[in-house]
């Protein structure tokens, strides 16, 4: 398809975008989104019958890894709409991911981000789209951008201590959280999972300080314990969201507050099951968190004799820790 | 509580599950009036068998040609402990929509077996909690049945 193809508005519209006005050639309309690298800013992905043109393109790193651009992961405008989105094409990749001593095997899934964002549609605490096909069948996400911040930015703001922290900001930091960690054992109510827990993949949206879900499309092989990896995640920002970071014995040996003698009182059984070195016994670091707040933390530790077998047993004891409170 | 001689025997390709059915063979082997079924369940294929351009029947029939296989070399195991062949059945099944051990106390209750026995190779905390146990899950979760558990 041409360009004077189009219909008549969507062609205006083109030509006055900012977009297309400065750039040096035509833009070019893809139906099929098979090979994703062909596309380029100022080009037009055609499904769903609506004309996105690639307006941006979406970065994503690792932590202590420069951005990276995901090129199957353009940020769009629809021509007729002027509403922007992120459009999400196929992009199948396989790899493994490293906890502990132990390997898991991960993929990206586009089918399984489809059935999430069907199934969460209306869900407050999850991006929100849909999915399209386009015409060589490949299965296109189309998502509404959440206009906010990342969670673990959000906690980072102000300049208060970890205790003042702790007392004013993390109750309502955790009440938000908690309703998001339902809604991921509403997943699992379903056999899906989130698959890419991490504490930028919940956004902070700014109108309504929702916090919300992004990013469905990892998942993993785990056939025995199918939601483990996501309990263990989700586990994991808790701790993050508790502590305002993740503290190892190189940073309580690094805080003059902490120092040596806090080191000293860490035991075996205070690590990560999981995450070599991290502590999960936070009492040990921060002695004003309260028993029923750190036991949550115990079970994904090293010491623990039980395990959480589900997320709705950690939201029932995250719920009762909210309801006690700290003062 | 079922007859605890109708016998179900997980089994994979480990040294354990042999061990759990010669286990099973000395203990079981000569006594009249025994059942025994073999039982081999497999996981579901990974997120990307499909994209990989494999299907679900070819899959299933890879995974039973090597089950059939495993059934073979399980009988001569029990065979030569004393069991009559024709005391001996087999079932071979995809976890579907289930975890494996689901899908073994699926079996078990479907057929009425008072015993369950699975071989258990022992596994660290954190590997039980991130792949499970399937011994574990069998032990808590089996009704009316005992669940024999042989470690190496």
């Amino acid at each position: 398809m041409k360009v004077k193809e189009l219909p008549p508005p969507i062609q205006e519209r083109l030509r006055e975008h900012r977009v297309t006005r400065g750039l040096r050639r035509q833009s070019r309309i893809f139906t099929d989104t098979t090979d994703f690298s062909r596309i380029d800013y100022g080009d037009i992905i055609l499904v769903d019958d609506r004309y996105f043109l690639v307006v941006a393109y979406t970065r994503e790193g690792r932590f202590g890894v420069d951005d990276q651009v995901k090129p199957w992961v353009p940020k769009v405008e629809d021509l007729e709409s002027g509403e922007k989105y992120i459009v999400k094409l196929v992009f199948h990749e396989t790899f493994d991911i490293t906890l502990g001593p132990f390997t898991i095997p991960c993929y990206r899934n586009p089918e399984k981000e489809a059935r999430v964002l069907e199934l969460v549609r209306g869900h407050p605490h999850f991006m929100q789209g849909k999915a399209a096909l386009d015409a060589a069948g490949n299965l296109v996400r189309i998502l509404d951008i959440i206009n906010g911040s990342r969670l673990d930015r959000v906690i980072h703001r102000g300049n208060l201590s970890h205790k003042e922290y702790f007392f004013t900001e993390l109750p309502a930091i955790l009440a938000n959280y908690l309703p998001c960690v339902e809604g991921i054992g509403m997943l699992h109510d379903h056999g899906l999972r989130h698959g890419d827990i991490r504490r930028d993949h919940i956004f902070v949206e700014r109108q309504t300080g929702l916090y919300r879900w992004i990013d469905f499309d990892y998942d993993f092989y785990l056939p025995e314990k199918p939601f483990a990896l996501d309990l263990y995640e989700l586990g994991n920002l808790l701790m993050y969201l508790a502590a305002r970071g993740n503290y190892y014995i190189r940073d309580i040996l690094a805080d003059p507050s902490l120092g040596e003698e806090v080191a000293a009182a860490v035991d075996p059984g205070d690590y990560s099951l999981l995450s070599r070195n991290r502590i999960a016994n936070l009492q040990k670091i921060f002695p004003y968190i309260p028993d029923s707040l750190n036991n949550i933390f115990l079970h994904f530790s090293l010491g623990t004799e039980v395990f959480y077998e589900s997320v709705n047993e950690l939201c029932a004891d995250l719920g009762g820790a909210l309801d006690q409170g700290w003062q | 509580m079922n007859d605890w001689k109708n016998i179900l025997i997980g089994v994979d390709n480990t040294p354990t599950s042999n061990q759990g059915v010669e286990y099973v063979a000395r203990i079981a082997g000569g006594l009249p009036g025994v059942r025994m079924c073999l039982l081999h369940v497999y996981p579901e294929p990974p997120p990307d068998y499909y994209s990989g351009g494999g299907t679900l029947d070819s899959y299933r029939r890879d995974q039973e040609k090597k089950a059939a296989q495993l059934m073979k070399e399980c009988d001569g195991i029990l065979q030569r402990g004393g069991v009559n062949g024709k005391s001996i059945s087999h079932e071979i099944r995809m976890a579907d929509q289930k975890t494996i051990s689901e899908t073994i106390l699926a079996c078990q209750q479907e057929g009425g077996f008072g015993t369950l026995v699975v071989g258990r190779r022992g596994v660290s905390k954190a590997e039980e909690f991130l792949f499970g146990s399937i011994s574990s899950a069998l032990i808590h979760h089996a009704k009316q049945c005992t669940v024999w558990v042989v470690s190496q």
